[in-house]
């Protein structure tokens, strides 16, 4: 088992390669229009808007609400209409999901980050 | 109203009634109702005032850091260094009878275990079958596992998970809350022998508990075969029998060594052991899994 395999284990009751596809990584930047705050994982949805124009609608999985409250996260950090950067891997089907790697604001401030240190609870 | 939020904080009433303050407070419950009701005589209303004063001081003291669900409530009975700190390398604690007391809340210190339970076992002994089931599982990224699915993790998977489990050490029985899927397990202390036919096989199975030196030696079997051993897919079959020796090294650090014995799936009994730390200061929070998108998303390969 490699490391970024070690770190990913923590934030899932999953396999992540099975779900994600890690060599595929995608960077999105848009408005976040939806926080769904449940177990087992914690969804961010947000609209994209491209070059062109469109708008797309992705869903950002992160950890478990219980492991974002560990590390000092509330469901209000942040909020619709807030403009974030999500940083992960797509799905492998194809769908508009991704895993989240890191989230952050206009400013570059992180948020919602959980045990990407690789760290368990302390 | 705020009377009751004093009593609730307990403790004041007989401070109050010590003083000669005139309070008469009765608590009454009606039927299966879960309204409680308070009601209160005052006689003197300038010493009321100054209860209410000190009432809402209280309040205002003690409810500021409770808005974080108890995740920071500082637990009782933990010893301290002299800024505050909990002291995790204080001694083991010990029960009247001179046994470690396990209690408290514990989480394993790595994932590595979750992956891969064998992960510092060296080769495993399977038997051809499971060897095969285990690569097959492998080769499809465990996108299988029966966890992705919410179902319950099994032992001795529950060792390995990233969030935390509370113990019980009770007379006779030694209880143990998983946060993770609102899981339980009762280990008998109290002299029963394991069954030895299982008609109701449980994902987490029929367990005993016996101390061996400062080892509690808990023993494990009748599970189902539902569960992976771990996110990779160590499989076993309803003959596993597991042993866990929990050993509790120091107030804040605790081994679980477990070894897995199941003859249909092994040829020999192997095992690992698994570091835990304690959590001091907080208190397992809900985790239903109740909102699981993924498993419409793994794929595998």
């Amino acid at each position: 088992m490699n490391i970024a395999s070690l770190i990913l284990v923590l934030l899932f009751h999953h396999s992540f390669a099975a779900e994600f596809d890690s060599s595929k990584p995608v960077e999105l930047k848009g408005t976040v229009t939806r926080i769904d705050w449940v177990n087992p994982h914690a969804w961010i949805y947000l609209d994209v808007k491209d070059d062109a124009g469109k708008v797309t609608s992705w869903g950002c999985e992160l950890g478990s609400p219980n492991l974002l409250m560990r590390n000092g996260w509330r469901r209000d950090s942040l909020k619709a209409g807030d403009i974030v950067v999500v940083s992960g891997s797509q799905a492998k089907d194809g769908s508009k999901i991704a895993n989240a790697r890191t989230v952050r604001l206009g400013d570059g401030t992180r948020v919602f980050n959980a045990g990407s240190s690789g760290d368990a609870p302390r | 109203m705020i009377l009751q939020l004093v009593d609730r904080i307990g403790g004041l009433k007989p401070w109050l009634n010590g003083r000669g303050l005139p309070l008469k407070n009765e608590i009454s419950r009606q039927g299966n109702s879960t309204y409680t009701c308070v009601r209160i005589t005052v006689y003197h209303s300038a010493q009321f005032m100054k209860f209410l004063l000190l009432g809402f001081l209280v309040i205002i003291l003690i409810s500021s850091p409770s808005f974080a669900q108890w995740l920071d409530f500082r637990t009782a009975g933990i010893p301290r260094t002299p800024d505050g700190k909990p002291n995790l390398t204080a001694p083991t604690p010990r029960m009247a009878d001179g046994k470690p007391d396990l209690t408290g809340i514990w989480v394993a210190d790595t994932s590595k275990y979750l992956g891969n339970l064998a992960a510092d076992s060296g080769p495993v002994p399977f038997q051809p079958w499971a060897e095969k089931v285990y690569e097959e599982r492998r080769a499809n990224l465990g996108k299988d596992d029966p966890e992705a699915r919410c179902m319950p993790q099994g032992v001795p998977k529950v060792n390995t998970l990233p969030y935390p489990f509370k113990i019980f050490q009770l007379p006779g029985e030694t209880v143990i809350l998983y946060e993770m899927f609102y899981l339980y397990r009762q280990i008998f202390t109290d002299g029963r022998q394991l069954p030895t036919e299982f008609v109701n096989p449980s994902w987490m199975g029929y367990s005993v508990g016996k101390w061996d030196d400062d080892d509690f030696v808990v023993e494990t079997a009748g599970m189902n075969e539902q569960f992976w051993m771990d996110t990779n897919g160590h499989p076993h079959t309803d003959q596993l029998r597991v042993t866990e020796r929990f050993k509790r090294k120091d107030f804040g650090h605790m081994e679980v060594e477990v070894t897995i014995d199941d003859p249909k799936a092994y040829t020999k009994p192997w095992m690992a052991t698994i570091k835990q730390h304690l959590l001091p200061d907080t208190e397992l929070l809900e985790f239903v899994c109740e909102k699981n998108l993924d498993p419409a998303h793994l794929v595998g390969k």
